[in-house]
């Protein structure tokens, strides 16, 4: 609660800075453009909310920037449902076994030096020629690919080393139970992992909302934030601050989505004894 | 030596496998390229075309250098700010922990308005922003998370705030120093890379995959994305080198999420 | 009066060990031999305690027996079959110095956890850690986490949790090493209160002598490099109440494992009487 109050006060402290800079650019000459054009003032931007989106159009720019948040959202939960699946079943083999813990981990890590959301054409080239029977893939399904790629990564490292971090005692004990490997799977490295697991649900719900909206953006798929904010930057010369709205809906959704995230580690670990890991 | 061994053929011989079965399913299927090039097709463009990758690799390399310096100094001084003040921290912490889920990288079309877009300051001030909050995060944390008795050592020994800097909270705070670094870097190399699909100038490799793309030359667009891999492997195996050397080999490299 | 469910076997061989030895890192430089022609019978029933300085095998000796780690010649036999079979048939509790117990599970259920893997059912689990619970005195703590106990309190949940499935032979090994003096002593107590409930065979792995003599059928004195069993004393205390430790018989037995002891040190760290430098 009181972190909160903190935040606002952090952004209250940028607005304040944003002015500022404004009138100090009126009385000398700074080395970016300060103008009311490429850096609107705070209430014209307030104001940008409920203007019509389009010339005589019902819609606000409120409205559209909502729906489109909530698209790039859906996006975004399947790409991390898929990032998040992936992540934990090579978790699980490369815990078991340790030929795959070797051979797939460094390719793994290597993986997120490929910059997939660069690929983004390329994903979804190759992604408009394929179809599984009547289902033809879209490029709303490349985006949720790229979403789920970014996704699975710090999960899988969470995963393993969460899986991993049963102590010698507690493995002795579960051999003296003539507990299988199932058995000790699920019974004692699951619930283990818990407390690694929820820090990498939060940075794979990130890296889902970043991958989507910047797979959007390159993708140019429509419906979602990403080609709102591209849509909107266009219109700097008209309407300059409708783009600070589309980066506000994109703010917001990444907020939303680690208030979500959160609320699934108090839950997770109400029963826990509330110790940290640095 | 044999343990070392160990570590090493697995992932060769799944590289190996995976490149193998790559190929063999590119011939067996007939694929055309605009599907899915051949490893062998992408060798080959590799190599033809090396000059315009190394020009490409080495505009883009420079911009996300560029971002990743200026976003490490940043994260510093704020880190350093953020451990003697309080109030600093209390400030951005939860703004850092916020943005941590939010496209940073959005910001380019502002920052294009604000700044030259001719330029390459945009695409270097949100790679910079993008690569202060790991360091910042992660300094922050290593100045602050002192072994207390090692505090109450200090303490008794009369040592001034800035001593205690220096001799205890700057050494501690190395380890996770580089993990942000470690984080850091090939995020400077992917933000580097998409800020150029903002507009602007369009010699990096960014701009390159992307025009490739549009003109159905795969294989050459598969190839600079393979310099771009190779790009951010370099960055990140510089960082390691980097710490090999600063670091002791006793210290333990911290793991941090 | 014992009128345990192991009646019928009171006269049997619980533990028949022949010619044990164990070498760790064979061939390597750092080969050690951590059993050395090790021979021991144990009664049904016994209450046998294995003592000795770091590295003379005790904990090893015991890992032997529970199938925990394997041994390089020799046999030995748990209740007339292989250690691994008696792993595999459930036929010893263990508990180690750590309570290993797991932060996720309530106490009871903590309890419950070999039975589930023993496949009992829900309604015969849970009875039977009440039952157990009951015995160790911590009937209203069912529900609690193992967090929210205190040391002692856990150790007697982990000893509860051996007792689980009803085995035969319990393995300990140091389970009251991490405690307090006077909460190790009270355990003491409760843990003959139990076995003469139950009527069970203890094989007990300390480093305190005192303990050892207060508990123990009979000390059986290990020394290091190599591994092996130096001497077997008896110990018949009878009746324990406040007066056995400082009763005559309960000095000499202690006296006689310390010198025991203090015949195969080869540390160097004892005090002879002419060191006058320190």
């Amino acid at each position: 609660m009181v972190s909160l109050l903190w935040a606002l006060a952090g952004i209250a402290l940028i607005a304040i800075m944003w002015e500022l800079t404004k009138v100090v650019g009126t009385l000398i000459s700074l080395p970016f453009n300060a103008s009311d054009q490429a850096m609107p003032h705070i209430w014209t931007m307030m104001s940008a909310f409920t203007l019509p989106e389009v010339r005589g159009s019902d819609t606000t720019v409120f409205q559209a920037v909502l729906a489109a948040a909530t698209y790039s959202l859906m996006l975004a939960l399947g790409g991390f449902v898929i990032g998040v699946s992936v992540g934990l079943l090579l978790a699980v083999i490369m815990q078991r076994f340790l030929f795959f813990e070797r051979g797939l981990l460094p390719f793994v890590i290597a993986s997120q030096t490929v910059p997939l959301i660069a690929l983004a054409p390329l994903i979804v080239g190759i992604g408009n020629q394929i179809s599984f029977g009547p289902v033809q893939w879209s490029t709303t399904y490349s985006v949720m690919f790229i979403a789920a790629y970014l996704a699975f990564f710090p999960l899988s490292i969470g995963a393993l080393r969460g899986l991993q971090a049963p102590n010698a005692t507690s493995l002795e004990l579960m051999r003296s139970y003539a507990a299988s490997n199932n058995n000790v799977l699920w019974k004692l490295r699951f619930p283990s992992s818990i407390p690694y697991l929820v820090p990498a649900l939060k940075v794979s719900a990130a890296a889902s909302v970043v991958g989507t909206v910047v797979a959007e953006i390159s993708t140019g798929v429509r419906g979602g934030i990403g080609r709102l904010m591209v849509e909107y930057a266009r219109e700097t010369t008209s309407q300059p601050a409708k783009v600070y709205v589309a980066v506000f809906g994109a703010i917001v959704l990444g907020l939303a989505v680690a208030a979500a995230i959160t609320a699934v580690d108090v839950l997770l670990t109400r029963n826990l004894p509330k110790k940290g890991l640095a | 030596m044999n343990s070392k061994l160990s570590y090493v053929w697995p992932p060769i011989l799944i590289a190996a496998l995976f490149l193998g079965a790559w190929q063999l399913l590119v011939v067996i299927q007939d694929l055309k390229p605009f599907l899915l090039p051949a490893p062998s097709l992408i060798a080959t463009e590799f190599s033809n075309g090396a000059m315009l990758m190394w020009s490409a690799a080495f505009y883009t390399g420079t911009t996300a250098f560029l971002g990743l310096l200026f976003g490490t100094v940043a994260g510093l001084f704020m880190a350093l700010l953020a451990q003697r003040f309080i109030t600093v921290d209390k400030l951005v912490a939860p703004l850092a922990a916020g943005l941590a889920t939010v496209p940073i990288i959005a910001l380019t079309p502002i920052l294009n308005n604000m700044f030259n877009i001719t330029s390459r300051t945009p695409r270097v001030l949100v790679t910079a922003i993008i690569v202060l909050f790991p360091i910042f995060v992660n300094v922050t944390r290593g100045l602050m998370q002192v072994n207390p008795v090692q505090l109450e050592l200090m303490r008794s020994l009369n040592a001034a705030p800035r001593t205690t800097l220096r001799v205890l909270r700057i050494p501690n705070a190395i380890p996770f120093f580089f993990t942000g670094l470690k984080i850091a870097a090939p995020l400077a190399v992917i933000a580097a890379l998409v800020a150029e699909y903002f507009g602007g100038p369009q010699q990096g490799l960014g701009s390159r995959i992307a025009s490739a793309a549009a003109n159905t030359a795969y294989g050459r667009a598969w190839a600079y994305v393979l310099a771009a891999i190779i790009m951010g492997l370099i960055f990140y195996l510089t960082i390691i080198a980097i710490e090999k050397c600063v670091t002791p080999r006793t210290t333990k490299t911290v793991k941090t999420t | 009066m014992t009128s345990g469910p192991n009646h019928a076997a009171k006269t049997g061989s619980a533990l028949a060990i022949s010619n044990v030895s164990k070498v760790f890192n064979k061939g390597n430089s750092n080969e050690v031999t951590a059993l050395s022609d090790v021979n021991l019978d144990v009664h049904t029933g016994e209450f046998i305690s294995l003592i000795g300085p770091s590295g003379c095998g005790k904990s090893t000796l015991l890992r032997v027996i529970g199938d925990l780690t394997g041994f390089d010649s020799g046999s030995v036999q748990v209740s007339g079959k292989s250690p691994a079979d008696a792993r595999r048939e459930r036929l010893y509790g263990i508990a180690f110095q750590q309570a290993a117990l797991f932060d996720w599970r309530s106490v009871s259920k903590n309890i419950e956890l070999p039975l589930e893997l023993a496949g009992w059912d829900k309604s015969r689990r849970e009875a039977r850690s009440a039952e157990l619970l009951d015995m160790v005195q911590l009937s209203e703590f069912g529900t609690h986490r193992p967090w929210e106990l205190s040391g002692g309190m856990q150790q007697r949940v982990a000893i509860a949790r051996s007792l689980a499935v009803d085995p035969p032979l319990l393995l300990m090994d140091e389970p009251f090493g991490a405690l307090d003096e006077m909460t190790r002593e009270r355990m003491q107590n409760e843990l003959l209160r139990i076995r003469q409930e139950t009527g069970k065979t203890i094989v007990f792995v300390t480093h305190s002598i005192p303990e050892a003599v207060y508990l123990s059928n009979r000390v059986v004195v290990m020394s290091p490099r190599p591994g092996r069993i130096t001497a077997e004393i008896s110990v018949d205390l009878g009746e324990r109440n406040e007066l056995t430790r400082e009763s005559d018989h309960f000095f000499h037995s202690v006296t006689a494992v310390r010198e025991a002891l203090r015949l195969h040190d080869t540390s160097g760290s004892n005090m002879s009487a002419h060191r006058g430098d320190i």
